[in-house]
């Protein structure tokens, strides 16, 4: 589909807003989505007149550890700078940033495209803080006027910024559920890219094969799912083959993803003149990083995704592909263990996580975690196989069920009922045979010992391959041996 | 005012008020053109002092590392936050579209 | 003696001694501004009612001697650049004209705590931008000593309030001279802290590296009492020093006698008045007199100082001043086609000339291309200036020189020529970019127009400054002139 005589060349910036209960520089509520409008505003996050910021600790000790989750560098000095620009969800007019000394440096992160290891550098991981939101009465074009919701100025921003070295669109997917699953296993951020918790900004670049400079660059924004990343890019490769083929010119822009039409559109940039007049922010005094802070922050850190996909292929023999699939979201990694240690063989349990499972959760854009199958559900079901109550073919469709219904208990007992004996003429024979064949403990119970009825049962539950009706079983065996 | 830089020209000027976002008139182009030209020329003294060993000072400040911990303050009552807007709707500030 | 020409320290006395209540003291102030407030135009506003309300509370307090403070009682007035809840704030500019901060400054609430007396908000140049508060947004102020002329600025209606009885002391603000300046054209005392001694919450900024606020006042005793009030740590200004606060009445008698007192030859600068010059060299001679010794010492980057401020000042200032767009406060234009063309109306209707000019310059001076050659090299010149300072200080204990070159102009005489207007700060500035500390006390008279001799003292130490203008200040007579408008002090 895409000519082979361009390498493509994609280089990704995330904005992830920080797990914080208060604001960047103020007390105000992080909690934007639930308020009503300006409901969490203070003359600080206002921007009033006279009105200083104070730095969120929490906030930043988040970045560093997200940067050291990255392998990036802590260099001993950082600052805050003024970004300088109007817009009306920007209240000062400016947006405290970082800008020749962020917090870190030159890291990189590993991911794997079907099982082949990539890996894409990291060129600095920053704080800043978000804007507010625009409400457009219809289309941005038409609007005649914008309404202003500061609930979000002010909320911690970390902006991660890649190196240009993804290839693919597969690879840009990768990158960003790899970044992602980080960001949740270290509790900075929830990974929601539809509330924008998440976002993810593509330049997008040809060039001929074996060039060594960048071709010209796009940037593509507004892609708020995995799929839209992964259909942006593809289309923007698409669309700046053609237009090199035809011999035209690309314009640097910036270009927003429209997902209902599966385009890009040029956007028209906010500043005309793309001149932030960066300087040093003068209401705030420069942070010293010391190596003892940056070794608290490390010694914070927990197992990572990549650690953990190498637990999973040690302890449970996972392949490398299965492995690595459940743990780029924390929840399914921690679903998945949880179903294992209830008694489920690893192997099938991850077969059916990444399988139907996942189908169907991608088929309705849902995570593990918002399904009402729980762990113990799911090895309930396995179990089931696994003692061939039902087959497997059953089992799809009793998941089907299970996962349908708002409660999947009625689902997983009807299975368990379906194929159960309890017709006599059948049990009493299995009986017989359990009896002829366990003298020694029949014996036990006639002299006294209650427990040797458990084992004959259990003895009588195999044979039937364990869909025997419990209480009749019982009843039978108790009238043949007392 | 790196040495022998041109003078200020009326177009810079058009410019340097576009980005700070000021409504300019012909006039003013021209007013606030030979006025920043002199300025400028009087700045230019800064050419005198050689600052080839010293750092910049951003900051006369001595402290560090000064932040609060994380910890909700109240906010304004919505009321208070928008007493001061030229323009209200719902709750929300209200400006005009950004595209005409 | 009429009430509204006491002290801080008088007044208080007979309030405990129950000679007077401060609803008294506080009539008597707002008497004198119905009387001269029309002629001087110190005040932009004033609160009247408020000032009465917190003066029967002052007075209640001090019927029970429940938290009486050097300032419960005392009528204050507070420069337009500081935020108080309720009460408008325009730091004299159109754009922000109608504004009501839903929060009071820092140092607004540690004057309430002690009880005292708010009058109004004093007149300024527009976002404390001047040198002759003739950049109010509104109208100019006029000297209580020769109403043709102006008062100095930026402070300049805190400085004439003081000077004309409308207030017995004020809070002003100084980036590069706005407290002490106008202090000396109008023959008050007035001190710029260090930066970070007082806290800038609630003060609106002009340029957030070089601003602090600061007390007006009848003499040295009143300043280091106010200053006493303000000064402290705020968790809310991340700029502001954990020092802890000195006594600064304590030592205020120590004298000079055997200090080292520093003379920078460089603060005599070309186009200096003779009067004023012969003033500041009679004051070293009292200082002499008085047992220090007197040292001729160096700041020889002095003269880069100007050019320096006025590209730090103005780049940060343009960068501050981004937030006024009439969306979130302040008078919106209308008739623009979009939001931006909003904004460009918005801001070129409420922007006075001065700030549109500094606005221009800083925006220049950061812009891409310009960023090294102004901004940077400006920062570089700022450690020089420090460095020259704390050599200075290696020597002597405090440095002597003139406020500033003139005495009060008329009105007027400089509007049309920006660089001129400039140069009335060059001996103020250094102290705003070496981060010292410095006083202005009245030490004479030319043809009936004060002069102010300034005093600089190291980083935080505002209590050697007080001292050295303390010892000046009782050893002479100057201290005692005042406005035509007010009268002789009894
Ligand atoms: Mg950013
Ligand atoms: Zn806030």
């Amino acid at each position: 589909m895409i000519a082979t005589k361009y390498e493509v060349v994609v280089g990704l910036e995330v904005h992830a807003q920080i797990k914080t209960e208060s604001k960047m520089f103020c007390g105000c509520s992080t909690d934007y989505l639930a308020a009503a409008p300006n409901a969490n505003t203070c003359p600080v996050c206002l921007g009033l007149p006279g009105s200083l910021p104070v730095i969120n600790r929490k906030a930043v000790e988040a970045t560093i550890r997200t940067a050291l989750a990255l392998h990036c560098e802590i260099p001993e000095f950082s600052k805050f700078d003024r970004k300088n620009y109007f817009y009306p969800d920007l209240p000062k007019g400016y947006q405290i940033s970082q800008y020749d000394l962020p917090f870190s440096r030159n890291g990189y992160l590993e991911f794997d495209v079907k099982g082949e290891p990539g890996r894409c550098g990291i060129t600095r991981v920053h704080l800043e803080e978000d804007t507010g939101k625009l409400l457009h009465a219809g289309a941005i074009e038409q609007a005649q006027s914008s309404l202003i919701n500061l609930n979000r100025a002010g909320v911690p921003l970390m902006e991660i910024v890649s190196e240009p070295d993804l290839r693919t669109a597969d690879e840009a997917r990768e990158y960003v559920m790899r970044l992602r699953a980080i960001l949740q296993y270290i509790g900075v951020n929830d990974g929601n890219m539809e509330s924008g918790q998440l976002r993810c900004d593509a330049n997008v670049s040809l060039r001929p094969v074996g060039a060594k400079e960048l071709g010209t660059k796009v940037e593509v924004k507004n892609m708020n799912s995995f799929r839209a990343i992964h259909r942006a890019i593809l289309y923007e490769i698409v669309r700046q083959t053609e237009v090199l083929d035809a011999a035209g010119r690309l314009a640097q822009e910036t270009r927003g993803w429209n997902d209902a039409r599966g385009l890009t559109v040029s956007q028209r940039s906010k500043e005309l003149a793309e001149d932030y007049r960066y300087f040093p922010e003068p209401d705030l005094p420069p942070l010293e990083v010391s190596r003892a802070w940056v070794g608290q922050i490390k010694a914070g850190l927990p197992e990572l995704p990549a650690a953990r996909r190498d637990r999973l292929v040690a302890d449970f023999g996972l392949s490398a592909y299965d492995a690595s699939v459940l743990t780029s979201s924390k929840p399914m990694a921690e679903y998945f263990e949880e179903t294992v240690r209830l008694g489920a063989p690893a192997k099938t349990a991850a077969n059916w996580i990444l399988g139907d499972f996942s189908r169907f959760l991608n088929a309705d854009h849902k995570e593990i975690q918002d399904s009402a199958i729980q762990p113990a559900h799911l090895q309930q079901l396995i179990a089931l196989v696994e003692t061939s109550a039902i087959s497997g073919k059953m089992a799809k469709q009793t998941f089907d069920e299970m996962y349908r219904a708002a409660d999947p208990g009625p689902a997983l007992d009807a299975a368990k009922r379906s194929r159960q004996i309890s017709g006599d003429a059948e049990l009493e024979a299995i009986v017989d045979q359990v009896i002829a064949q366990n003298e020694k403990s029949v014996a036990d119970f006639k002299g006294g010992k209650q427990q040797a009825l458990g084992f004959l049962v259990g003895q009588a539950m195999k044979l039937s391959k364990g869909r025997a009706n419990p209480e009749r079983l019982n009843a039978l065996l108790r009238a043949k041996i007392q | 005012m790196p040495e022998n830089e041109p003078e200020l020209s009326s177009d810079e000027v058009r410019h340097v008020a576009r980005l700070a976002r000021l409504g300019i008139t012909p006039e003013e182009v021209t007013r606030f053109r030979d006025q920043l030209r002199n300025i400028l020329h009087a700045i230019e003294a800064l050419n005198r002092a050689d600052t080839s060993r010293v750092p910049a000072t951003a900051h006369p400040l001595e402290q560090r590392n000064v932040m609060r911990e994380d910890e909700r303050q109240p906010s304004l009552s919505i009321e208070a936050a928008l007493q001061n807007a030229p323009s209200v709707e719902d709750g929300y500030f209200k400006v005009k579209a950004i595209q005409e | 003696m009429k009430l509204f020409q006491g002290t801080i320290r008088a007044l208080h006395q007979m309030l405990v001694d129950r000679e007077i209540s401060s609803v008294e003291l506080t009539e008597s102030v707002l008497g004198q501004i119905d009387a001269v407030g029309r002629e001087t135009h110190a005040y932009l506003a004033v609160t009247r009612d408020l000032a009465l309300h917190q003066a029967r509370a002052a007075d209640a307090r001090i019927r029970e001697g429940d938290r009486v403070r050097p300032l419960t009682g005392i009528p204050i007035a507070i420069k337009d650049v500081l935020c108080v809840e309720g009460v408008p704030a325009t730091a004299g500019s159109r754009i922000l004209e109608g504004f009501v901060p839903p929060y009071s400054a820092t140092v607004v609430e540690r004057l309430a705590t002690e009880g005292a007396v708010f009058l109004g908000k004093t007149n300024c140049d527009e976002f404390a931008m001047g040198s002759s508060n003739e950049n109010s947004g509104y109208r100019p102020v006029h000297n209580p000593w020769d109403l043709d002329r102006v008062p100095g600025g930026s402070s300049g209606g805190s400085a004439a309030a003081v000077a004309s009885g409308e207030a017995v002391a004020a809070l002003g603000s100084d980036t590069g001279g706005s407290i002490r300046q106008p202090a000396a054209l109008t023959g008050t005392v007035g001190m710029k802290p260090t930066y970070g001694r007082v806290s800038r919450y609630g003060l609106i900024a002009f340029a957030s590296s070089l601003d602090q606020v600061g007390p007006i006042t009848r003499d040295v005793a009143d300043c280091a009492v106010l200053l006493q009030a303000i000064a402290g740590h705020d968790a809310r200004d991340s700029t502001s020093s954990p020092r802890p606060v000195p006594d600064y009445l304590a030592g205020l008698d120590g004298g000079v006698h055997g200090m080292r007192l520093g003379v920078p030859k460089e603060y005599f600068v070309s186009g200096m008045e003779p009067e004023v010059e012969r003033a500041v060299r009679s004051a070293i001679e009292v200082y002499q007199r008085l047992g220090a010794t007197i040292e001729e010492v160096s700041l020889p980057h002095s003269d880069v100082a100007l050019p320096a401020y006025y590209i730090i000042a103005p780049a940060e200032a343009s960068s501050n001043l981004a937030r006024y767009d009439g969306a979130r406060y302040g008078v919106q234009a209308g008739g623009g086609r979009n939001v931006i063309e909003e904004y460009e109306l918005t801001r070129q209707q409420g922007f006075g000339a001065e700030v549109k000019r500094r606005i221009m310059l800083g925006t220049y001076a950061l812009s891409s291309g310009y960023y090294d050659a102004f901004y940077l090299k400006a920062q570089k010149v700022r450690t020089l200036i420090i460095e020259d300072f704390q050599r200075a200080f290696e020597q002597v204990d405090a440095l002597l020189g003139a406020t500033s070159p003139t005495v009060a102009f008329p009105l007027g005489a400089k509007t049309q020529d920006p660089v001129a207007m400039y140069l009335n700060d060059i001996i103020t500035i250094p102290a705003n970019l070496g981060n010292v500390c410095g006083i202005s006390v009245p030490c004479g008279l030319a043809n009936g127009l004060p002069i102010g001799l300034q005093v600089l003292a190291p980083g935080y130490r505002e209590d050697v400054a007080l001292r050295v203008a303390q010892a000046f200040e009782s050893a002479t007579e100057f201290n005692r002139a005042r406005s035509p408008l007010v009268g002789s002090a009894a």
